[in-house]
């Protein structure tokens, strides 16, 4: 089969904009940190940007895989740092897991949660993370409220000097990395079959079951891509980079929310938009808490309500509209 | 022993559940009138819990004179936010609101720690106690149910007896039907906006009489929770399906307490949070056709 | 054998019975009309047919095999496309996205690649005259263009039946005329069964349909050659309101 490059074209400035982030972070000192933080937003608006930009689909609840994704590589860590030998591996295996309980929970929420729509849909997400997060806790799975802990593991395994390695640079590189992949699924999907009928599940769910369109499968297709990215992308920027995990912290709706301001603050359902969106959000919300340390969220919550009201399209639709018909418009989806 | 427990555990959910019922009502007005998700719920029963304190503190006043305050501050909030947000957002897609009520709960939360500050507070009132052989129940537990019950009375009343509580009925059922019908839609949504937020502020009234400590900011978040859980179980439109749905699930929180604080090697408390979802997720499992209702 | 046979349907919506035993058989290569005032269960029938809510009683059979218990998602594949009363475009795509969905998952699923559903939709589109629109959002068509836009759809399914509904309401005479013409090329260059649902454009029906189905209150009122069903006494009863209606509003 023919490959259409020039399908590939709207990837040119996300990555010319992700290669510049990397160098800039790279080469200037003291700006690592901030980089990766763009690079973990970016990466989680283009994550969550598969299901729901393109269904329409509200995942309240889409913070839990990026939880369990966590804990998939704390137990990665901290069970398989006791078989000598393994050495990196058992950064992989931490991945696999994560995968794994994201596929559990895509499964338990797609069988069910995909079946409803709107509020309850919501709803339904938001409860399976709740009802998670205090199984955790109540039960005391994995340690309970008090989390996991595995510094210690990972020094033993790599030494202090690998470990700090790992946690401070290969982690956030690793973000990167996600953070392209989605970008590049981004565009298959919104070029291929899935897309056409994502786009067609948005605008009339009902309508597109009669035109031939199996919804459960192409809903439960961009589900799990999008919960799988998630937890790749809790399982490096949380589970490696901070090796601690506590379900207090993790399963917080809040982060949904980021997700969604960053998603809609660019675009939603665009390519670059959560790329754009990522970085207007990381960027004030960094800036804020140097220039006014604690009153972030009093400032942000109003913002965001007026520019919702005000440009429900976001950055990158009012900039499509604009460029549509002239020689840029084949760069920006 | 146990069954001594649980029956007096039952008594004081089904005093709460009152309570629960109440602060879920506005939750289920404002999604039946404006098919809207009041992300941002708790935050207003927060609200609720901070005009009892300043008056219970500031003006030394007993917590029941903060029902009207409350309710006034509340129907003032809700007209704000819907003339000002709400109101743009009627036929919008659901990101939008879901974000903008869930950034409304936000702004709540950081004013009133701007205002009050951040901590644990709480405030003391006695007026003596049922004795029972079982359990013992405050006062403030039973005024706290009995007052919940006369203003889910009093809401019913309104909806059943009165012009424009049937106008609001009809707009829950039927918006564009009810605008042919010559029922002014956009002064039933601000008034059902303003009602419900009001019903909700009012609600926190009655938990701080139930629960007097632990007012902070950020206490709402768990009511949001529980409340979508109370108003699934309740049909998610009905008000009135709401209370009840709430003294059923006073009822099941305080007799799974019970029962999981039997297991060896559990955090009860987290566990009955958690089986609260559970039972939110079977029931939407069960019954998704059914509460979907006609498209 | 029959290309579609539908045997005594029945759709209940609570106590309402919207189609009452209905039986029904399309022979490949008819045209046929079913007409039949607001109300009378057409839409129901369409709707049980495509697949959106399975019927009570009765079994449907497409090409010989029982469907009757197939997901709509299903159904299009083995060739059943239709139109939508009101039309139901999905807004933020193009006309040409929209067309291409209809190639992409209807009897070629599997078959063809996005872009040679892409020409595929290409081909319909100016089969139906929107060539001018085909890069506009579909969402900011006028109707009738969304009815066209419809038919391209359908049409881009391949599908060997086509169920049409109300696909001429709204339109000037002349252009009725005009989709008479069309409809007729179609189905000869298509290859396509077309069952044609009209409220009451009489003129539709009689310029197109073979055979013409009568229904009213959910039931089958007559099945007959049409200049024989629309001079039945009791098909004109039915549009006047005379005996058997009591006042059933003949405007839709």
């Amino acid at each position: 089969m023919k490959i259409n490059i020039a399908k590939y074209y709207p990837l040119i400035p996300v990555y010319a904009v992700y290669l510049t982030m990397f160098l800039v972070g790279f080469f200037v000192p003291g700006l690592w940190q901030l980089v990766a933080l763009l690079a973990f937003y970016c990466a989680l608006g283009q994550s969550w940007n598969i299901f729901m930009g393109m269904t329409g689909y509200v995942d309240f609840g889409y913070v839990t895989f990026i939880a369990l994704g966590t804990y998939g590589m704390a137990l990665g860590i901290t069970y398989f740092s006791q078989f000598p030998g393994l050495g990196i591996a058992i950064i992989f295996i931490g991945l696999l897991l994560a995968l794994f309980l994201s596929t559990l929970s895509a499964i338990l929420e797609a069988g069910i949660a995909l079946r409803l729509r709107g509020a309850y849909f919501a709803i339904a997400c938001i409860g399976i993370n709740e009802g998670l997060r205090h199984l955790i806790e109540g039960a005391k799975i994995w340690g309970g409220s008090e989390g996991m802990l595995y510094w210690k593991e990972l020094t033993e395994v790599f030494g202090t000097e690998t470990a700090i390695q790992l946690t401070t640079l290969w982690a956030d590189i690793a973000v990167f990395i996600i953070a392209a992949m989605a970008a590049f699924i981004n565009v298959y999907y919104m070029r291929s079959k899935i897309g056409y009928a994502l786009t067609a599940i948005r605008e009339d769910e009902d309508a597109a079951k009669v035109m031939g369109i199996d919804t459960t499968k192409y809903k439960t297709i961009a589900f799990l891509t999008s919960g799988w990215l998630g937890a790749l992308v809790g399982a490096m920027a949380w589970g490696l980079k901070l090796t601690h995990v506590f379900p207090a912290d993790v399963f917080v709706i809040h982060y949904t929310v980021e997700c969604i301001v960053i998603v809609v603050l660019g675009g939603i359902g665009t390519l670059l938009g959560p790329l754009v969106g990522g970085l207007i959000y990381g960027l004030s919300k960094y800036w804020l808490a140097i220039i006014l340390p604690g009153f972030q969220l009093l400032i942000f919550a109003p913002i965001i309500i007026c520019i919702i009201i005000a440009f429900p399209e976001g950055v990158i639709g009012v900039v499509k509209r604009r460029v549509k018909g002239t020689r840029l418009e084949r760069y920006i989806i | 022993m146990i069954l001594e427990l649980l029956a007096g555990n039952l008594i004081h959910g089904l005093l709460l559940g009152c309570v629960y019922g109440l602060s879920t009502m506005g939750l289920s007005l404002i999604f039946g009138v404006l098919k809207v998700i009041n992300v941002g719920h708790g935050p207003f029963i927060m609200v609720g819990a901070f005009v009892t304190l300043a008056m219970v503190t500031i003006f030394g006043t007993a917590p029941p004179v903060a029902i009207p305050a409350a309710l006034v501050v509340g129907m003032a909030l809700g007209f704000a936010f819907f003339y000002t947000v709400m109101r743009r957002l009627i036929k919008a897609p659901e990101f939008t609101t879901l974000l903008v009520t869930f950034a409304i709960g936000i702004l709540l939360q950081e004013v009133v720690k701007f205002t009050f500050g951040a901590e644990y507070r709480g405030y003391n009132w006695e007026v003596g106690k049922i004795i029972l052989t079982i359990t013992t129940i405050p006062m403030t537990k039973v005024y706290a149910s009995i007052g919940s019950i006369i203003i889910a009375l009093l809401l019913y009343l309104w909806f059943n007896k009165t012009r424009i509580g049937t106008a609001v009925r009809a707009v829950v059922e039927d918006s564009e039907g009810a605008r042919v019908c010559g029922v002014n839609v956009d002064r039933i949504y601000a008034l059902s906006f303003a009602i419900a937020i009001g019903l909700t502020v009012m609600s926190g009234v009655f938990l701080t009489m139930f629960i007097p400590v632990g007012i902070n900011p950020y206490m709402g978040g768990v009511y949001t929770l529980k409340a979508f859980v109370i108003a699934v179980l309740g049909g998610l439109t009905s008000p009135y399906g709401a209370f009840f749905a709430g003294l059923i699930f006073g009822l099941i929180e305080n007799g799974a307490y019970v029962l999981f604080a039997q297991i060896p090697g559990v955090a009860p408390f987290s566990l009955t949070v958690s089986l609260a979802f559970w039972m939110l997720f079977l029931l939407l499992l069960i019954k998704p056709t059914g509460l979907l209702g006609a498209k | 054998m029959a290309l579609l046979r539908l045997e005594n349907i029945t759709k209940r919506f609570g106590g309402l019975v919207a189609v009452n035993d209905v039986s029904l058989e399309i022979e490949a290569g008819e045209s046929i009309g079913i007409v039949g005032p607001n109300g009378s269960g057409k839409t129901t029938l369409y709707n049980v047919i495509s697949g959106v809510y399975p019927p009570e009683q009765g079994r449907i059979f497409f090409e010989g095999k029982d469907i009757t218990n197939l997901p709509a998602h299903r159904r299009a594949p083995m060739g059943i496309g239709r139109t939508f009363q009101i039309p139901r475009p999905f807004s933020s795509a193009s006309v040409r996205e929209n067309v291409a969905v209809g190639a992409m998952f209807g009897t070629l699923s599997g078959k063809v690649s996005v872009d040679e559903c892409s020409e595929i939709a290409e081909h319909y589109i100016e089969l139906v005259g929107l060539q001018a629109h085909k890069d506009k959002d579909s969402g900011t068509l006028t109707p009738v263009e969304k009815k066209l836009m419809e038919i391209a759809r359908a049409l881009a399914m391949k599908p060997k039946l086509l169920l049409m509904d109300e696909a001429m309401a709204g339109m000037h005479p002349r252009d009725i005329d005009d989709m008479v013409k069309f409809l007729k090329k179609i189905k000869e260059d298509e290859d396509i069964t077309i069952v044609s649902m009209v409220e009451h454009i009489m003129r539709a029906v009689a310029g197109f349909a073979e055979r013409v189905m009568v229904m009213y209150r959910g039931a089958k009122l007559i099945d007959a050659p049409t200049a024989k069903a629309l001079s039945d006494p009791r098909v004109i009863d039915v549009y006047l309101g005379r005996p058997t209606g009591e006042g059933e509003d003949a405007e839709g």
